[in-house]
């Protein structure tokens, strides 16, 4: 069984970044993932976010957490990549959070 | 990205990351991680079978400073895979450790000798069950690798292990872990060549019954270690108190570190061996028998009392070497 390879891309609202050059979060242990936030000056405005997941069907509700986490806090000029080990949807939300947070919050 | 080295020293050393591990044993703000997350440096082999992947494989590797000394900090993840070894992350440990030697070698070179305030040392906080199966070769190439250099290491660098999270140091990595001049451990450091459930599955229920978690950790747990000496220090469970034992382990002359070695020499085999012939001799059916012969009184309560108590009652076996 393969993994499932997700690349999807937003431009959010108002725009915002993280602080940081890079920030990072998470083990991917078993129902968690680990997030990593890179700045891309490319990627003004808009975010970048590749998913790798063991999770097979899921697709759109991939999309729908992380398009809701990006509407609420407008988090863009970045790539996200992300491992994931079947984490719920509420975790991975959390994990995004933390991982602003921990690249010094957005500005 | 930054990590709070002052919160980290309070934190429970059990619960810590790997990261956080091996950014709070070394002074503040010195740790510089190699290959980190952002190389992505992941798992062939599991990418291939479909598994989950993580961006530092399951270990975080780097160095830093105590005082004057360059450490080397080798430190697993368990959660990931069970902080198996695979090819990635068994290339990262075993070349940090060759890193150490290397150092040891140039300052040598250039110096003349190394001064017992400068040596570098190696520390390796351990969480993994052995080798990764989904990739046992090149895991067990790694962990040769580690062997050799730890045997390398020998006299020169001073090599620190540590078990004290959730996984233990099982398998493979048993073995590297009691090779160290030195082994930490909290209450909850464990430290095995085959684990519980591998044990009953192929001896049987009446060898070992790996549903009985008192009969694990009193076996296999630090507190049974630390009697019969393969743990040296028993800590409370902080990441600064593991610290604070480092700091004051690492200026000692290297005759007096490697003291505590528990391989390494014939005299050591024949040593240890002895405890084994105790065992068969007096029909050693557990941990709590051999209790009593190294002089431990109430050995039904050594397992629950506070770790201060336990310390301060506590007989280990004597050591002749």
């Amino acid at each position: 069984m393969a993994l499932t390879e997700l690349n999807l891309e937003f431009k959010p609202e108002t725009p915002k970044t993280i602080k940081d050059e890079w920030s990072h979060i998470g083990v991917v242990a078993s129902g968690d993932l680990e997030v990593l936030i890179e700045k891309e000056n490319a990627l003004k405005g808009k975010i970048k976010i590749h998913i790798l997941t063991t999770v097979v069907g899921f697709d759109d509700v991939w999309e729908t957490v992380v398009k809701k986490f990006i509407d609420k806090t407008g988090l863009s000029g970045v790539k996200v990549s992300i491992n994931d080990n079947a984490a719920t949807p509420a975790v991975v939300i959390r994990r995004l959070q933390q991982a602003v947070d921990n690249g010094g919050g957005l500005q | 990205m930054k990590i709070n080295w002052e919160d980290l020293q309070s934190k429970s050393f059990y619960q810590a990351t790997a990261r956080e591990r091996a950014y709070g044993m070394v002074d503040k703000d010195t740790f510089k991680e190699f290959l980190g997350p952002r190389d992505k440096m992941t798992s062939p082999h599991l990418l291939i079978l479909g598994e989950a992947v993580e961006f530092d494989d399951g270990i975080t590797v780097g160095v830093g400073k105590i005082k004057k000394h360059p450490v080397f900090v080798i430190s697993q993840e368990g959660k990931f895979v069970g902080g198996a070894l695979g090819e990635v992350n068994g290339a990262k440990m075993a070349y940090t450790m060759k890193l150490a030697l290397k150092t040891y070698e140039k300052m040598k070179e250039k110096y003349g000798s190394v001064p017992d305030d400068k040596k570098p040392i190696c520390i390796v906080s351990f969480d993994s069950g052995g080798v990764r199966l989904h990739e046992a070769n090149a895991g067990l190439l790694m962990h040769s690798e580690s062997m050799e250099t730890i045997w390398e290491l020998q006299n020169k660098v001073p090599y620190i292990a540590i078990t004290g999270s959730t996984i233990g140091a099982y398998g493979a990595q048993g073995f590297v872990c009691l090779s160290a001049d030195v082994v930490l451990a909290n209450d909850f450091g464990r430290i095995g060549l085959t684990g519980p459930e591998v044990i009953q599955q192929e001896v049987g229920k009446d060898e070992f019954d790996a549903s009985d978690r008192a009969l694990i950790w009193r076996t296999m747990g630090a507190r049974s270690k630390y009697i019969l000496g393969d743990v040296d220090y028993l800590l409370k469970d902080t990441i600064g108190t593991f610290r604070d034992t480092i700091v004051n382990i690492v200026d000692e002359p290297m005759s007096k570190i490697s003291k505590t070695r528990k391989v390494g020499s014939p005299q050591l085999v024949e040593e240890n061996l002895e405890v084994v012939k105790l065992a068969a001799e007096k029909k050693i059916k557990d941990s709590k028998d051999l209790w009593i012969i190294y002089g431990n009184e109430n050995v039904d309560q050594i397992p629950e009392m506070p770790q201060e108590k336990f310390l301060s009652v506590v007989k280990r076996r004597p050591r002749r070497i």
